[in-house]
């Protein structure tokens, strides 16, 4: 990988909303690859670790709104793990803002949009910073 | 047995201009397991169909990936066109390249999409075909709570020809409308006896639940009556109902003699006999926040049944009414033209004890000024609450109430009337407050999905699908105490060992289980770690 | 059940140090249940590893491994083939684990990832809470099955020590029950409240010789 943006979207909420993004022909950045899932409930600490090592820039879980998950508990599983996610990466070192969990509906194809591109923002500043050093 | 995969690209009528297929093909071409790469123009279409099937009854493959449009469209349509072809839908990875790749970026989108497809490529050599089974399910249902909702259900279900137990907890069925006047009570007499004559209803009276174990297709239910009961049904109904409480709370002044409840005005208004007439009748309502409709309609009733009865003047002090619902603005009228009058206060108005009435000082919105009446009856606002003994059956079941006290639906806003269990519905006002409207709406919704569940005989099931492996389950629990649909139940494989087992026929197939289990023990096939991280490892490799 | 914590990372990094390539072995019974040292930990902790090695600009040679239960030689002896081809062995196990693993394979270093710390059972989802302190001189017969020594903050054996919180909380440290509170109401639930009238002599802490050494009938 070099830089790729990783995003695992739950089928019943961000993943219907990146549908949504194309059917209304509206952009993002090219870099992003996502990875269907059938509940943010199902993505694991070692799925974002071993992307990061594969070279991802960054590993994003999406899933529905709080108290909306279908699976009554899935997206606040996703946080907890995501947030252990992070404290892991601190410990050695590595920038822990390069995983995240945001939650949005299947019909909000613009806060996909926002997501997607404020975290391509945060990885091109970080890129900056370490160039300029 | 070695993978050979066969690759179908389909560029959309030719219209994903800014993928370069015959470059993608070339790419694909050169790995060793791929049979062949066909770009197609429209596999959705019947020439897209008659691609993919000459191809896989001439090919000996045993992978297929498809790039097209999203999964989310055409998944399910594919996998049954290979079920056809008898290649197990199993087999199939597929890759967006239309709405998450052409149509989502400008310029060339050709490297996207080569990786999209070889991340469909590394998923689809680790996926292992599932097998689906007929299982047989027990299509009885059970249908506790002998009300309105729960009479209308077994009736509806009945009528379908499922054959349907009616659990009454009372001696006899009615449940409310027994206590309610006007437009409900009329129709207590008729679905009785239609019940007596359904000859695929059982009546269970004086009975109650008292546990329930199993899952979907065979719930195995223990009931109390005269004798303890032990029976299997497929699904579970339940219509339990309400009861209603003075909100007295709200209420400067205690419940007593002439500040009643509604229930207590209809005893009075059906009792034969009547010591004293009220000749002034106020209804109070809308004193907390909650706002629900229920008063409304409890007043409406009433207040018409009390001027037909009795003649009194009747005052509804309220902030709204609420007509929201079916029925309830003719109602309104009806009362308006009756002499029911209305006041809209918007500050609570004062109530205290005048030497044995009850006087009322309120302000009223619409004439700007305050009107103070001594009343011989005030029947006081309510609230909506579960039946005696829904906390106890909740826990019983181990489904979720919500803050109120009710039964939480599954999902609000998409299913209503199904719980986090499948198989166990509700309906009526044991989900909170509803109006006969939606309640007759919750009851078609039930009978259809009951129905659609259980067919008669048998059912489908995708055979582990998610399974736990029985070599590597160390019985810790984890899966069974996290499962939100309580799916997955102990039981014994041999002598000594006892591991879980997940229900296909109720598994709702998340993921959760097979992320956190500890032991790594449960594979979710076409999600599993292997087949995800492969996804990952597929990227940036083109 | 055995219940363990992983070690802070610094302190992990630090060990392995000096060596390249390392085995990273779990174990399958107690620590993979309470969350620290199974399979999935082990896939965790290599990954940390890579990252933190990779970032250094020295690519870590991780091999990963578990076993049903660490603590048996049987079962450890399977890893030989890894154990060759590293320079030092990461153990996620409990220190019985640990140590059989050592023992097992003597010219190779083995460290510590985890630190074994109580005995106990699950309290609620992802808790556990201790329970039992091995004093080899079980007295829960007089306790209703609650035991004192363990769930006392002081150890005490005779009753409550009179500091008892509002709440039935603990004197000395405010989030823990006091465990003669529990213990009271359990005996009270049973009709049992004269034990608590008795007087216990001190324990004998010499039961229990270290290392403790126990003979099953050889059937």
């Amino acid at each position: 990988m070099n830089g790729e943006i990783i995003a695992f979207c739950c089928e019943h909420s961000a993943y219907a909303a990146a549908d949504v993004v194309g059917k209304q022909g509206l952009h993002y950045p090219e870099k992003l690859r996502v990875i269907r899932v059938p509940c943010a409930g199902r993505v694991d600490i070692i799925h974002m670790l071993k992307a990061l090592e594969e070279g991802a820039a960054a590993v994003l879980v999406l899933g529905c709104e709080d108290g909306l998950c279908q699976h009554l508990t899935g997206n606040v599983r996703a946080k907890e793990r995501v947030k252990y996610s992070e404290t892991l990466l601190t410990e050695v070192g590595i920038d822990g803002g390069r995983v995240g969990m945001f939650n949005l509906a299947a019909n909000a194809p613009h806060k996909f949009i926002k997501i997607i591109n404020e975290v391509n923002d945060r990885i091109k500043e970080r890129e900056r910073e370490n160039d300029s050093r | 047995m070695p993978v050979r995969m066969g690759i179908f690209l389909c560029d959309c009528g030719g219209s994903l201009k800014n993928i370069d297929f015959p470059k993608v093909r070339e790419n694909l071409e050169n790995l060793e397991d791929i049979a062949f790469v066909d770009i197609t123009h429209n596999l959705c279409l019947e020439e897209g169909e008659k691609a993919i099937t000459s191809r896989i009854l001439t090919e000996n493959i045993n992978r297929v990936v498809i790039a097209a449009c999203s999964p989310e469209f055409r998944e399910r349509n594919f996998g049954e066109l290979l079920e056809k072809l008898r290649l197990n839908p199993g087999l199939l990875s597929l890759a967006n390249i239309r709405e998450q790749c052409s149509w989502a970026h400008e310029g060339d989108v050709t490297r996207k999409a080569l990786e999209l497809i070889m991340m469909a490529v590394g998923k689809a050599r680790l996926l292992q075909p599932v097998e689906r089974k007929e299982v047989a399910v027990n299509n009885e249902v059970l249908v506790v709570g002998g009300g309105f909702c729960g009479m209308k259900s077994s009736l509806e279900l009945s009528q379908l020809g499922i054959r349907t137990t009616l659990v009454e907890r009372e001696p006899t069925l009615g449940g409310k409308l027994k206590k309610l006047e006007g437009f409900y009570s009329s129709q207590i007499e008729a679905m009785i006896k239609a019940i007596e004559k359904a000859e695929n209803i059982e009546i269970l009276t004086s009975a109650e639940v008292t546990g329930v174990e199993g899952k979907i297709g065979d719930f195995k239910v223990r009931m109390r009556g005269t004798k303890e009961i032990l029976r299997s049904f497929g699904a579970i109904v339940f219509a339990t109902g309400y009861k209603t409480e003075v909100a007295a709370g709200d209420f400067p002044l205690k419940p007593g003699v002439n500040i009643i409840s509604q229930e207590r005005l209809v005893q009075l208004l059906q009792a034969p006999t009547l010591e004293a007439r009220p000749e002034t009748i106020g209804f109070i309502f809308d004193l907390s926040d909650e706002n629900p409709r229920f008063p409304t309609l409890a007043t409406l009733n009433n207040a018409l049944a009390v001027k037909q009865r009795w003649g009194s003047e009747v005052y509804v002090f309220c902030k709204n009414v609420k007509v929201d619902s079916e029925g309830v603005e003719k109602l309104y009228r009806e009362a308006r033209e009756d002499g029911v009058m209305f006041l809209k206060f918007d500050k609570n108005p004062k109530i205290s004890a005048d030497d044995g009435r009850v006087k009322i000082d309120a302000e009223d919105t619409l004439l700007g000024e305050e009107i103070v009446l001594t009343c011989d009856l005030v029947v006081a606002e309510e609230k909506l609450l579960p039946a005696e003994g829904t906390e106890g059956l909740s826990s019983l079941l181990k489904i979720r109430t919500d803050s109120q006290g009710f039964y939480q639906e599954e999902n609000v806003h998409l299913y209503p009337v199904s719980s986090e269990r499948k198989g166990i519905f509700f309906v009526g006002n044991c989900r909170g407050d509803l109006d006969l409207g939606r309640v007759l709406a919750d009851i078609s919704s039930v009978v259809a999905k009951v129905y659609e569940l259980l067919p008669p005989g048998k059912v489908i099931v995708e055979a582990e699908r998610v399974k736990a492996d029985p070599q590597k389950c160390v019985a810790c629990l984890t899966c069974i105490r996290v499962c939100p649909h309580r799916a997955v139940q102990l039981v014994q494989v041999d002598s000594e060992k006892v591991v879980a087992e997940i229900s296909q026929l109720a598994c709702d197939k998340c993921g959760i289980c097979a992320a956190i289990c500890p032991a790594k023990a449960i594979k979710f096939e076409g999600y599993s770690d292997d087949q995800i991280l492969a996804q990952i490892e597929a990227i940036g490799v083109s | 059940m055995i219940v363990a914590e992983r070690k802070p990372i610094e302190e992990i990094l630090q060990m392995i140090a000096p060596y390249k390539k390392v085995l990273l072995a779990g174990c399958g019974t107690c620590v993979t249940i309470c969350w620290t040292g199974g399979e999935k930990e082990v896939g965790i902790l290599a990954s940390q590893l890579r990252l933190a090695r990779g970032k250094e600009g020295d690519k870590a040679d991780t091999v990963e491994a578990t076993v049903e239960r660490q603590c048996e030689k049987e079962m450890v002896e399977e890893l030989r083939d890894k154990v060759d081809g590293v320079e030092a062995v990461l153990s996620l196990a409990c220190g019985a684990g640990i140590q059989t693993i050592a023992e097992v394979f003597e010219d190779k270093p083995v460290f510590p990832a985890v630190n074994t710390t109580f005995l106990g059972s699950p309290e609620g989802e992802g808790v556990w809470l201790e329970n039992c302190g091995a004093c080899g001189d079980c007295f829960l017969d007089r306790t209703g099955g609650i035991c004192p020594m363990v769930r006392c903050a002081k150890g005490i054996l005779n009753g409550p020590c009179g500091g008892t919180r509002k709440g039935g909380k603990c004197e000395i440290d405010p989030d823990k029950d006091c465990g003669w509170v529990l213990i009271y109401r359990r005996l009270e639930k049973q009709g049992r409240l004269d034990l608590m009238r008795k007087y216990y002599p001190p324990k004998n802490f010499r039961v229990v010789k270290r290392p403790g050494k126990m003979q099953a009938i050889k059937a």
